[in-house]
Protein backbone atom coordinates (compact mmCIF):
# COMPACT_ATOMS: atom_id res chain seq x y z
CA UNK A 1 0.00 0.00 0.00
CA UNK A 2 2.98 2.85 0.78
CA UNK A 3 3.72 2.10 -3.18
CA UNK A 4 0.39 2.68 -4.01
CA UNK A 5 0.52 5.87 -1.83
CA UNK A 6 3.66 7.11 -3.95
CA UNK A 7 2.03 6.27 -7.03
CA UNK A 8 -1.24 8.26 -6.61
CA UNK A 9 -1.77 12.10 -6.13
CA UNK A 10 -1.73 12.63 -2.22
CA UNK A 11 -3.19 15.66 -2.06
CA UNK A 12 -3.87 15.84 1.54
CA UNK A 13 -2.44 14.06 4.88
CA UNK A 14 -5.32 13.73 7.49
CA UNK A 15 -3.70 13.17 11.13
CA UNK A 16 -6.81 11.56 12.80
CA UNK A 17 -5.57 11.38 16.50
CA UNK A 18 -4.19 11.17 18.74
CA UNK A 19 -6.13 12.41 21.69
CA UNK A 20 -10.13 11.90 21.91
CA UNK A 21 -11.95 12.39 25.14
CA UNK A 22 -14.97 10.28 24.45
CA UNK A 23 -12.73 7.08 23.59
CA UNK A 24 -10.41 5.25 25.47
CA UNK A 25 -6.39 5.37 24.89
CA UNK A 26 -4.79 7.18 21.94
CA UNK A 27 -3.77 6.36 18.48
CA UNK A 28 -3.44 7.91 15.32
CA UNK A 29 -4.83 7.48 11.60
CA UNK A 30 -2.90 9.03 9.44
CA UNK A 31 -5.11 9.39 6.34
CA UNK A 32 -3.65 9.84 2.91
CA UNK A 33 -6.60 10.89 0.37
CA UNK A 34 -6.40 12.27 -3.23
CA UNK A 35 -9.27 14.90 -2.89
CA UNK A 36 -12.11 12.65 -0.95
CA UNK A 37 -11.12 9.41 -1.82
CA UNK A 38 -8.82 7.49 0.57
CA UNK A 39 -5.37 6.33 -0.51
CA UNK A 40 -3.71 4.69 2.14
CA UNK A 41 -4.07 4.62 6.26
CA UNK A 42 -0.67 4.75 8.27
CA UNK A 43 -2.08 3.79 11.97
CA UNK A 44 0.37 4.96 14.56
CA UNK A 45 0.40 3.59 18.27
CA UNK A 46 2.81 4.07 21.18
CA UNK A 47 1.14 6.92 23.15
CA UNK A 48 -0.19 4.76 25.92
CA UNK A 49 2.48 1.92 26.14
CA UNK A 50 2.35 1.17 29.74
CA UNK A 51 4.48 -1.97 30.07
CA UNK A 52 2.22 -4.10 31.32
CA UNK A 53 4.02 -7.53 30.31
CA UNK A 54 7.18 -6.04 31.32
CA UNK A 55 5.90 -5.63 34.92
CA UNK A 56 4.47 -8.92 35.35
CA UNK A 57 7.34 -10.41 34.92
CA UNK A 58 8.82 -8.76 38.50
CA UNK A 59 5.16 -9.09 40.38
CA UNK A 60 3.57 -12.09 41.65
CA UNK A 61 1.34 -14.20 39.96
CA UNK A 62 -1.78 -12.51 41.95
CA UNK A 63 -0.61 -8.62 41.99
CA UNK A 64 -0.22 -9.66 38.00
CA UNK A 65 -4.25 -10.42 38.48
CA UNK A 66 -5.36 -6.99 39.06
CA UNK A 67 -2.55 -5.44 36.82
CA UNK A 68 -3.70 -7.53 33.99
CA UNK A 69 -7.42 -6.56 34.39
CA UNK A 70 -6.25 -2.47 33.91
CA UNK A 71 -5.34 -3.53 30.69
CA UNK A 72 -8.60 -1.94 29.85
CA UNK A 73 -11.02 -0.54 31.59
CA UNK A 74 -14.35 -1.20 29.36
CA UNK A 75 -13.36 -5.22 29.44
CA UNK A 76 -11.42 -5.54 32.32
CA UNK A 77 -13.32 -8.68 33.35
CA UNK A 78 -12.53 -10.87 30.46
CA UNK A 79 -9.15 -10.32 31.09
CA UNK A 80 -8.87 -11.46 34.77
CA UNK A 81 -10.82 -14.21 33.31
CA UNK A 82 -8.41 -16.13 30.66
CA UNK A 83 -5.34 -14.94 32.54
CA UNK A 84 -6.99 -16.44 35.87
CA UNK A 85 -7.70 -19.76 33.81
CA UNK A 86 -4.14 -19.85 32.55
CA UNK A 87 -2.94 -20.10 36.08
CA UNK A 88 -5.86 -22.64 36.84
CA UNK A 89 -4.00 -24.73 33.96
CA UNK A 90 -0.37 -23.97 35.52
CA UNK A 91 -1.81 -25.15 38.98
CA UNK A 92 -4.15 -27.47 37.77
CA UNK A 93 -6.84 -26.31 39.60
CA UNK A 94 -10.57 -26.16 38.95
CA UNK A 95 -13.51 -23.59 39.71
CA UNK A 96 -16.19 -24.68 41.82
CA UNK A 97 -19.55 -24.78 39.60
CA UNK A 98 -21.29 -22.07 40.79
CA UNK A 99 -17.95 -20.10 40.02
CA UNK A 100 -18.09 -20.69 36.61
CA UNK A 101 -21.63 -19.64 35.83
CA UNK A 102 -20.94 -16.16 38.49
CA UNK A 103 -17.62 -15.79 36.06
CA UNK A 104 -20.26 -16.11 33.20
CA UNK A 105 -22.64 -13.46 34.59
CA UNK A 106 -20.23 -11.09 35.09
CA UNK A 107 -18.32 -11.20 31.77
CA UNK A 108 -22.21 -11.30 29.65
CA UNK A 109 -22.96 -8.30 32.00
CA UNK A 110 -19.84 -6.78 30.36
CA UNK A 111 -20.74 -7.47 26.97
CA UNK A 112 -23.60 -5.86 27.09
CA UNK A 113 -22.49 -2.38 28.45
CA UNK A 114 -19.24 -2.76 26.27
CA UNK A 115 -21.92 -3.24 23.06
CA UNK A 116 -24.06 -0.29 24.53
CA UNK A 117 -21.18 1.78 24.76
CA UNK A 118 -20.11 1.03 21.12
CA UNK A 119 -23.91 1.83 19.77
CA UNK A 120 -24.18 4.85 21.82
CA UNK A 121 -20.82 6.19 20.84
CA UNK A 122 -22.25 5.48 16.56
CA UNK A 123 -25.28 7.24 16.99
CA UNK A 124 -22.78 10.07 18.29
CA UNK A 125 -20.69 9.47 15.39
CA UNK A 126 -23.48 9.60 13.00
CA UNK A 127 -24.97 12.66 14.54
CA UNK A 128 -27.82 11.31 16.47
CA UNK A 129 -26.52 12.79 19.96
CA UNK A 130 -30.42 12.05 21.97
CA UNK A 131 -29.74 8.36 20.65
CA UNK A 132 -26.41 8.09 22.60
CA UNK A 133 -27.53 10.00 25.46
CA UNK A 134 -30.92 7.46 25.57
CA UNK A 135 -28.57 4.37 25.14
CA UNK A 136 -26.06 5.64 27.76
CA UNK A 137 -28.72 6.26 30.43
CA UNK A 138 -29.55 2.22 29.85
CA UNK A 139 -26.05 1.68 30.20
CA UNK A 140 -26.29 2.82 33.51
CA UNK A 141 -28.69 -0.09 34.43
CA UNK A 142 -25.98 -2.26 33.51
CA UNK A 143 -23.34 -0.90 35.60
CA UNK A 144 -25.54 -1.16 38.81
CA UNK A 145 -26.14 -4.50 37.95
CA UNK A 146 -22.38 -5.37 37.60
CA UNK A 147 -21.57 -3.50 40.82
CA UNK A 148 -24.71 -5.64 42.78
CA UNK A 149 -22.37 -8.74 41.50
CA UNK A 150 -19.00 -7.85 41.62
CA UNK A 151 -18.69 -4.98 44.17
CA UNK A 152 -17.86 -2.21 41.46
CA UNK A 153 -19.28 -0.37 38.40
CA UNK A 154 -16.22 -0.44 36.37
CA UNK A 155 -12.99 -2.86 37.35
CA UNK A 156 -14.65 -5.89 38.61
CA UNK A 157 -11.34 -7.65 40.33
CA UNK A 158 -13.85 -10.48 40.70
CA UNK A 159 -11.42 -13.85 39.68
CA UNK A 160 -9.31 -15.50 41.68
CA UNK A 161 -7.59 -18.55 40.42
CA UNK A 162 -10.08 -21.55 41.64
CA UNK A 163 -13.34 -19.48 41.67
CA UNK A 164 -14.86 -15.56 42.34
CA UNK A 165 -14.07 -13.26 45.21
CA UNK A 166 -17.53 -12.60 46.29
CA UNK A 167 -21.11 -14.30 45.44
CA UNK A 168 -24.86 -13.04 45.50
CA UNK A 169 -27.54 -13.67 48.02
CA UNK A 170 -31.61 -14.20 47.26
CA UNK A 171 -31.82 -10.28 47.50
CA UNK A 172 -29.10 -9.73 45.16
CA UNK A 173 -30.23 -12.15 42.27
CA UNK A 174 -34.05 -11.05 42.21
CA UNK A 175 -32.04 -7.65 41.86
CA UNK A 176 -30.24 -8.60 38.85
CA UNK A 177 -33.36 -9.85 37.46
CA UNK A 178 -35.41 -7.12 37.73
CA UNK A 179 -32.52 -4.76 35.90
CA UNK A 180 -32.74 -7.14 33.09
CA UNK A 181 -36.41 -7.38 32.80
CA UNK A 182 -36.29 -3.50 32.72
CA UNK A 183 -33.51 -3.80 30.13
CA UNK A 184 -34.44 -5.77 27.44
CA UNK A 185 -37.45 -3.74 26.00
CA UNK A 186 -35.18 -0.80 25.74
CA UNK A 187 -32.78 -3.14 23.63
CA UNK A 188 -35.24 -4.02 21.23
CA UNK A 189 -36.83 -0.48 20.92
CA UNK A 190 -33.06 0.59 20.15
CA UNK A 191 -32.63 -2.31 17.60
CA UNK A 192 -35.49 -1.76 15.99
CA UNK A 193 -34.42 2.39 16.00
CA UNK A 194 -31.26 0.71 14.53
CA UNK A 195 -33.10 -1.21 11.96
CA UNK A 196 -35.10 1.33 10.44
CA UNK A 197 -34.05 4.91 10.99
CA UNK A 198 -33.12 6.37 7.55
CA UNK A 199 -29.79 8.25 9.45
CA UNK A 200 -28.12 5.25 11.08
CA UNK A 201 -28.88 3.23 7.89
CA UNK A 202 -27.39 6.01 5.28
CA UNK A 203 -24.31 6.27 7.20
CA UNK A 204 -23.72 2.57 8.03
CA UNK A 205 -25.25 0.07 5.19
CA UNK A 206 -22.40 -0.43 2.38
CA UNK A 207 -19.65 1.68 4.78
CA UNK A 208 -16.74 -0.48 5.73
CA UNK A 209 -17.37 -3.40 3.45
CA UNK A 210 -15.00 -6.42 4.57
CA UNK A 211 -14.76 -9.35 2.31
CA UNK A 212 -15.24 -13.44 4.68
CA UNK A 213 -12.23 -13.51 3.07
CA UNK A 214 -10.17 -10.55 3.86
CA UNK A 215 -11.73 -10.82 7.45
CA UNK A 216 -10.02 -14.09 8.08
CA UNK A 217 -6.76 -13.38 6.44
CA UNK A 218 -6.15 -10.35 8.20
CA UNK A 219 -7.01 -12.37 11.63
CA UNK A 220 -9.70 -10.08 12.54
CA UNK A 221 -11.71 -10.74 15.22
CA UNK A 222 -15.04 -10.78 17.09
CA UNK A 223 -18.42 -8.93 15.72
CA UNK A 224 -16.18 -7.82 12.77
CA UNK A 225 -15.50 -11.46 11.36
CA UNK A 226 -18.91 -12.40 12.49
CA UNK A 227 -20.74 -9.57 10.77
CA UNK A 228 -18.65 -10.57 7.65
CA UNK A 229 -20.37 -13.86 7.89
CA UNK A 230 -17.38 -16.04 9.74
CA UNK A 231 -19.17 -17.73 12.93
CA UNK A 232 -15.76 -17.69 14.52
CA UNK A 233 -16.60 -17.60 18.62
CA UNK A 234 -14.49 -18.47 20.88
CA UNK A 235 -17.28 -19.38 23.73
CA UNK A 236 -18.61 -21.89 21.10
CA UNK A 237 -15.29 -23.12 19.40
CA UNK A 238 -13.49 -24.22 23.09
CA UNK A 239 -16.00 -23.30 25.64
CA UNK A 240 -14.58 -21.82 28.84
CA UNK A 241 -16.36 -21.57 32.54
CA UNK A 242 -19.88 -22.49 31.90
CA UNK A 243 -20.08 -21.80 28.32
CA UNK A 244 -20.70 -25.34 27.35
CA UNK A 245 -23.18 -25.45 29.38
CA UNK A 246 -25.44 -22.18 29.03
CA UNK A 247 -27.77 -21.94 25.50
CA UNK A 248 -26.57 -19.18 23.13
CA UNK A 249 -26.48 -18.75 19.62
CA UNK A 250 -23.40 -17.64 18.04
CA UNK A 251 -24.76 -14.15 15.68
CA UNK A 252 -23.67 -13.87 12.38
CA UNK A 253 -24.42 -11.02 10.11
CA UNK A 254 -23.50 -11.80 6.09
CA UNK A 255 -23.80 -7.67 4.91
CA UNK A 256 -19.72 -7.50 5.72
CA UNK A 257 -20.73 -3.62 6.31
CA UNK A 258 -20.54 -1.61 9.01
CA UNK A 259 -24.27 -1.78 9.78
CA UNK A 260 -23.68 -5.86 9.75
CA UNK A 261 -21.06 -5.17 12.72
CA UNK A 262 -23.67 -3.19 14.72
CA UNK A 263 -26.28 -5.49 13.79
CA UNK A 264 -24.26 -8.55 15.46
CA UNK A 265 -23.59 -6.59 18.54
CA UNK A 266 -27.40 -5.35 19.04
CA UNK A 267 -28.21 -9.19 18.65
CA UNK A 268 -25.69 -10.55 21.08
CA UNK A 269 -26.28 -7.66 23.43
CA UNK A 270 -30.48 -9.85 23.33
CA UNK A 271 -28.35 -12.98 23.37
CA UNK A 272 -26.33 -12.32 26.79
CA UNK A 273 -29.45 -10.41 28.03
CA UNK A 274 -30.88 -13.95 27.56
CA UNK A 275 -27.65 -16.01 29.50
CA UNK A 276 -27.66 -13.88 32.00
CA UNK A 277 -31.31 -14.69 33.04
CA UNK A 278 -30.48 -18.41 32.17
CA UNK A 279 -27.28 -18.03 35.00
CA UNK A 280 -29.80 -16.16 37.50
CA UNK A 281 -32.30 -19.17 37.16
CA UNK A 282 -29.59 -22.21 37.26
CA UNK A 283 -27.25 -21.29 39.86
CA UNK A 284 -25.77 -24.12 41.22
CA UNK A 285 -25.82 -24.69 44.58
CA UNK A 286 -22.41 -24.77 46.62
CA UNK A 287 -19.36 -22.55 47.15
CA UNK A 288 -17.83 -19.89 44.90
CA UNK A 289 -15.58 -17.84 46.82
CA UNK A 290 -11.93 -18.95 47.18
CA UNK A 291 -10.12 -18.70 50.15
CA UNK A 292 -7.56 -17.13 49.15
CA UNK A 293 -4.78 -17.26 52.23
CA UNK A 294 -5.08 -21.13 51.23
CA UNK A 295 -3.50 -20.62 47.32
CA UNK A 296 0.01 -21.31 46.58
CA UNK A 297 2.68 -18.95 46.84
CA UNK A 298 5.08 -20.70 44.08
CA UNK A 299 3.83 -22.03 40.89
CA UNK A 300 5.03 -25.67 39.04
CA UNK A 301 7.11 -25.08 36.15
CA UNK A 302 4.72 -24.79 32.74
CA UNK A 303 2.87 -22.99 30.05
CA UNK A 304 -0.24 -21.97 29.61
CA UNK A 305 -2.03 -19.96 26.46
CA UNK A 306 -5.98 -19.55 26.85
CA UNK A 307 -8.40 -17.88 24.90
CA UNK A 308 -12.02 -15.84 25.70
CA UNK A 309 -14.55 -13.93 23.51
CA UNK A 310 -14.28 -10.32 24.66
CA UNK A 311 -16.86 -8.27 23.75
CA UNK A 312 -14.22 -7.23 20.96
CA UNK A 313 -13.39 -10.54 19.95
CA UNK A 314 -10.53 -13.26 20.92
CA UNK A 315 -8.14 -12.02 23.89
CA UNK A 316 -5.60 -14.84 24.37
CA UNK A 317 -3.08 -15.15 27.08
CA UNK A 318 0.30 -17.13 27.24
CA UNK A 319 1.55 -17.04 30.85
CA UNK A 320 5.41 -19.20 31.12
CA UNK A 321 6.05 -20.32 34.68
CA UNK A 322 9.64 -21.24 35.17
CA UNK A 323 8.58 -21.82 38.71
CA UNK A 324 8.65 -19.38 42.30
CA UNK A 325 6.32 -16.60 42.66
CA UNK A 326 6.66 -14.49 39.45
CA UNK A 327 5.80 -15.77 35.75
CA UNK A 328 8.74 -15.80 33.39
CA UNK A 329 6.78 -14.42 30.59
CA UNK A 330 3.35 -13.31 29.96
CA UNK A 331 2.02 -12.16 26.70
CA UNK A 332 -1.67 -10.77 26.06
CA UNK A 333 -3.11 -9.99 22.88
CA UNK A 334 -5.92 -7.78 23.11
CA UNK A 335 -8.31 -8.22 20.07
CA UNK A 336 -8.43 -3.88 19.01
CA UNK A 337 -4.65 -5.02 18.51
CA UNK A 338 -5.53 -7.67 15.17
CA UNK A 339 -8.69 -5.28 14.80
CA UNK A 340 -6.99 -2.08 14.52
CA UNK A 341 -3.53 -2.75 13.09
CA UNK A 342 -4.35 -5.51 10.59
CA UNK A 343 -7.19 -3.40 9.31
CA UNK A 344 -5.64 -0.93 7.26
CA UNK A 345 -6.79 -2.26 3.72
CA UNK A 346 -10.50 -1.48 4.76
CA UNK A 347 -10.09 2.39 4.40
CA UNK A 348 -8.43 2.36 0.81
CA UNK A 349 -11.19 3.64 -1.59
CA UNK A 350 -13.49 4.97 1.23
CA UNK A 351 -14.51 8.80 1.29
CA UNK A 352 -12.63 10.80 4.00
CA UNK A 353 -15.85 10.98 5.71
CA UNK A 354 -16.60 7.58 5.90
CA UNK A 355 -12.80 7.01 7.78
CA UNK A 356 -14.60 8.02 11.51
CA UNK A 357 -17.62 5.86 11.25
CA UNK A 358 -15.54 2.77 9.71
CA UNK A 359 -13.10 2.96 12.53
CA UNK A 360 -15.50 3.40 14.85
CA UNK A 361 -17.73 0.43 13.62
CA UNK A 362 -14.51 -1.88 14.59
CA UNK A 363 -15.22 -0.89 18.11
CA UNK A 364 -11.93 0.07 18.68
CA UNK A 365 -10.56 0.62 22.47
CA UNK A 366 -8.76 3.75 22.39
CA UNK A 367 -9.38 7.61 22.24
CA UNK A 368 -8.76 9.38 19.19
CA UNK A 369 -10.26 11.36 17.15
CA UNK A 370 -11.94 14.74 18.29
CA UNK A 371 -9.95 17.56 16.55
CA UNK A 372 -8.56 16.87 13.40
CA UNK A 373 -6.07 18.95 11.45
CA UNK A 374 -6.68 19.06 8.02
CA UNK A 375 -3.67 19.79 5.57
CA UNK A 376 -4.10 21.34 2.39
CA UNK A 377 -0.89 19.94 0.63
CA UNK A 378 -1.10 22.08 -2.10
CA UNK A 379 -2.06 25.24 -0.37
CA UNK A 380 -0.32 24.92 2.61
CA UNK A 381 -2.92 25.46 4.74
CA UNK A 382 -4.20 23.49 8.31
CA UNK A 383 -7.34 24.21 9.46
CA UNK A 384 -8.51 22.15 12.44
CA UNK A 385 -12.09 20.48 12.51
CA UNK A 386 -14.28 18.35 14.93
CA UNK A 387 -14.19 14.64 14.49
CA UNK A 388 -18.34 15.78 14.34
CA UNK A 389 -18.27 18.13 11.85
CA UNK A 390 -16.06 15.56 9.58
CA UNK A 391 -18.18 12.71 10.13
CA UNK A 392 -21.17 14.90 9.36
CA UNK A 393 -19.77 15.46 6.23
CA UNK A 394 -19.48 19.53 7.16
CA UNK A 395 -16.00 19.63 5.98
CA UNK A 396 -15.13 20.73 2.36
CA UNK A 397 -11.86 19.20 1.90
CA UNK B 1 -8.88 -33.08 4.24
CA UNK B 2 -5.93 -33.34 6.35
CA UNK B 3 -5.55 -32.67 10.12
CA UNK B 4 -3.01 -29.18 10.39
CA UNK B 5 -0.96 -31.19 12.88
CA UNK B 6 0.21 -33.92 10.27
CA UNK B 7 1.76 -30.89 8.03
CA UNK B 8 2.95 -29.32 10.84
CA UNK B 9 4.77 -32.87 11.87
CA UNK B 10 6.04 -32.87 8.27
CA UNK B 11 8.31 -29.57 9.14
CA UNK B 12 9.33 -30.39 12.78
CA UNK B 13 8.97 -32.58 15.76
CA UNK B 14 6.48 -32.57 18.75
CA UNK B 15 7.31 -31.02 21.39
CA UNK B 16 4.13 -31.61 23.75
CA UNK B 17 1.55 -29.32 24.28
CA UNK B 18 0.64 -26.10 25.93
CA UNK B 19 -2.29 -26.51 28.33
CA UNK B 20 -4.79 -26.87 28.24
CA UNK B 21 -4.74 -28.13 24.55
CA UNK B 22 -2.26 -26.24 22.09
CA UNK B 23 0.17 -28.42 20.61
CA UNK B 24 3.85 -27.15 19.82
CA UNK B 25 6.09 -28.10 17.00
CA UNK B 26 9.54 -27.04 16.43
CA UNK B 27 10.29 -25.62 13.21
CA UNK B 28 13.95 -24.17 11.74
CA UNK B 29 13.49 -20.85 10.55
CA UNK B 30 14.78 -21.75 7.06
CA UNK B 31 11.63 -24.24 6.47
CA UNK B 32 8.23 -21.86 7.83
CA UNK B 33 7.62 -19.82 4.84
CA UNK B 34 7.20 -23.09 2.83
CA UNK B 35 5.17 -24.34 6.05
CA UNK B 36 2.74 -21.43 6.07
CA UNK B 37 2.98 -21.77 2.19
CA UNK B 38 1.59 -25.48 2.40
CA UNK B 39 -0.95 -24.41 5.20
CA UNK B 40 -2.51 -21.77 3.02
CA UNK B 41 -2.39 -24.01 0.03
CA UNK B 42 -4.40 -26.79 1.81
CA UNK B 43 -7.01 -24.83 3.64
CA UNK B 44 -7.31 -21.85 1.79
CA UNK B 45 -6.82 -18.04 2.52
CA UNK B 46 -9.98 -17.86 4.09
CA UNK B 47 -9.46 -20.38 6.59
CA UNK B 48 -5.91 -19.95 8.01
CA UNK B 49 -4.57 -16.67 10.02
CA UNK B 50 -1.97 -16.16 12.81
CA UNK B 51 -3.81 -15.78 16.10
CA UNK B 52 -0.62 -14.25 17.60
CA UNK B 53 3.11 -14.41 17.94
CA UNK B 54 4.75 -14.18 21.04
CA UNK B 55 8.07 -13.68 21.69
CA UNK B 56 10.19 -15.06 24.87
CA UNK B 57 13.84 -14.08 25.74
CA UNK B 58 16.09 -17.34 26.95
CA UNK B 59 19.64 -16.02 27.63
CA UNK B 60 20.54 -19.18 29.53
CA UNK B 61 20.04 -20.41 26.01
CA UNK B 62 21.58 -17.75 23.96
CA UNK B 63 18.14 -17.62 21.95
CA UNK B 64 15.00 -15.70 21.28
CA UNK B 65 11.52 -18.06 20.96
CA UNK B 66 9.30 -16.83 18.23
CA UNK B 67 6.25 -18.99 19.10
CA UNK B 68 3.54 -18.15 16.14
CA UNK B 69 0.16 -19.27 16.91
CA UNK B 70 -1.93 -20.22 13.95
CA UNK B 71 -5.35 -20.91 13.83
CA UNK B 72 -7.26 -23.29 10.87
CA UNK B 73 -11.08 -22.32 10.91
CA UNK B 74 -12.78 -26.20 11.16
CA UNK B 75 -9.61 -27.37 13.80
CA UNK B 76 -10.36 -26.96 16.82
CA UNK B 77 -7.24 -25.78 19.13
CA UNK B 78 -4.51 -23.37 17.80
CA UNK B 79 -1.13 -24.74 16.87
CA UNK B 80 2.22 -23.10 17.87
CA UNK B 81 5.24 -22.94 15.60
CA UNK B 82 8.23 -22.82 17.66
CA UNK B 83 11.14 -21.14 16.09
CA UNK B 84 14.46 -20.00 17.85
CA UNK B 85 16.83 -17.48 16.80
CA UNK B 86 19.90 -16.60 18.08
CA UNK B 87 20.06 -13.77 20.69
CA UNK B 88 23.15 -11.90 18.88
CA UNK B 89 21.58 -11.65 15.66
CA UNK B 90 17.67 -12.95 16.04
CA UNK B 91 16.54 -12.62 12.45
CA UNK B 92 13.96 -15.19 10.31
CA UNK B 93 12.01 -15.02 7.12
CA UNK B 94 8.83 -13.45 7.62
CA UNK B 95 5.46 -15.07 7.04
CA UNK B 96 3.18 -11.41 6.54
CA UNK B 97 3.14 -11.69 2.68
CA UNK B 98 1.74 -14.99 2.64
CA UNK B 99 -0.76 -14.17 5.64
CA UNK B 100 -1.32 -10.80 6.36
CA UNK B 101 -2.45 -11.37 9.39
CA UNK B 102 0.98 -11.75 11.04
CA UNK B 103 1.23 -8.18 10.72
CA UNK B 104 0.90 -6.75 13.89
CA UNK B 105 2.52 -10.07 15.63
CA UNK B 106 6.35 -9.19 13.48
CA UNK B 107 5.55 -5.48 14.38
CA UNK B 108 5.27 -5.96 18.24
CA UNK B 109 7.97 -9.21 18.62
CA UNK B 110 10.55 -6.21 16.26
CA UNK B 111 9.47 -4.00 18.82
CA UNK B 112 9.79 -5.27 22.37
CA UNK B 113 12.28 -8.35 21.47
CA UNK B 114 14.38 -7.00 18.64
CA UNK B 115 13.69 -9.89 16.22
CA UNK B 116 14.02 -9.10 12.44
CA UNK B 117 11.44 -10.17 10.69
CA UNK B 118 13.10 -10.33 6.61
CA UNK B 119 11.33 -9.43 3.73
CA UNK B 120 8.74 -7.53 5.99
CA UNK B 121 8.30 -4.15 4.34
CA UNK B 122 6.21 -2.72 7.51
CA UNK B 123 8.74 -2.92 10.12
CA UNK B 124 9.59 0.10 11.80
CA UNK B 125 10.39 1.20 15.31
CA UNK B 126 8.66 2.76 17.60
CA UNK B 127 5.50 0.72 17.14
CA UNK B 128 4.24 0.39 21.05
CA UNK B 129 7.61 0.99 22.81
CA UNK B 130 8.47 4.58 24.05
CA UNK B 131 10.46 6.89 21.42
CA UNK B 132 13.00 7.62 24.53
CA UNK B 133 13.61 3.51 25.15
CA UNK B 134 13.25 2.48 21.13
CA UNK B 135 16.25 5.55 20.31
CA UNK B 136 18.28 3.75 22.61
CA UNK B 137 18.19 0.58 20.97
CA UNK B 138 17.14 -1.28 23.72
CA UNK B 139 14.55 -3.89 23.55
CA UNK B 140 12.07 -3.90 27.12
CA UNK B 141 11.01 -7.21 27.06
CA UNK B 142 15.10 -8.68 26.99
CA UNK B 143 15.28 -10.37 30.02
CA UNK B 144 18.55 -8.08 30.78
CA UNK B 145 16.86 -4.47 30.35
CA UNK B 146 15.95 -3.00 33.66
CA UNK B 147 13.11 -1.16 34.58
Amino acid sequence: MAEAREKATVTLEIPIGPQHPALHEPILLRVFADGEEVIDVEVVTGYNHRGIEKLCESNSYYRDLFLVSRTCGICNTIHADVYTRALEQILGREPSQRARYLRVLALELERIHSHLLLAATIAEIVGFDTLFMLIMRDRELVMKAKEILTGCRVHADYYMPGGVRRDIDEVKRSRLLEILNKLEPRVHKYITLFEEDPTINSRLLEVGVIKPVDAVKHGLLGPIVRGSGIDYDIRKLEPYDAYDEIPFNVIVEKGCDSFSRMMVRWRETVESIEMCRYVLTHLPQGEAVVDEKRLPRAFPKGAAFTRGEAPRGELTYYVESAGGPNPYRVKIRTPSLNNLINSRFVYVGLSVADVPVTFASFDPCISCMERIVVIDRRRQVKKIVSFRDLALRRVRV
Amino acid sequence: MRDPSEILAKYGAEEGLIKPSTRVYQVDASRIRELVQELVREYGENRVFVSTIVGIDRPQDGKIEVDIFIEVLGFKPAYCIKVLVPRDDPRMPSIVDILPSALVGELEAHDVLGVVFEGNVYLRRPVFVPEEIASKGAYPLRKDFKV
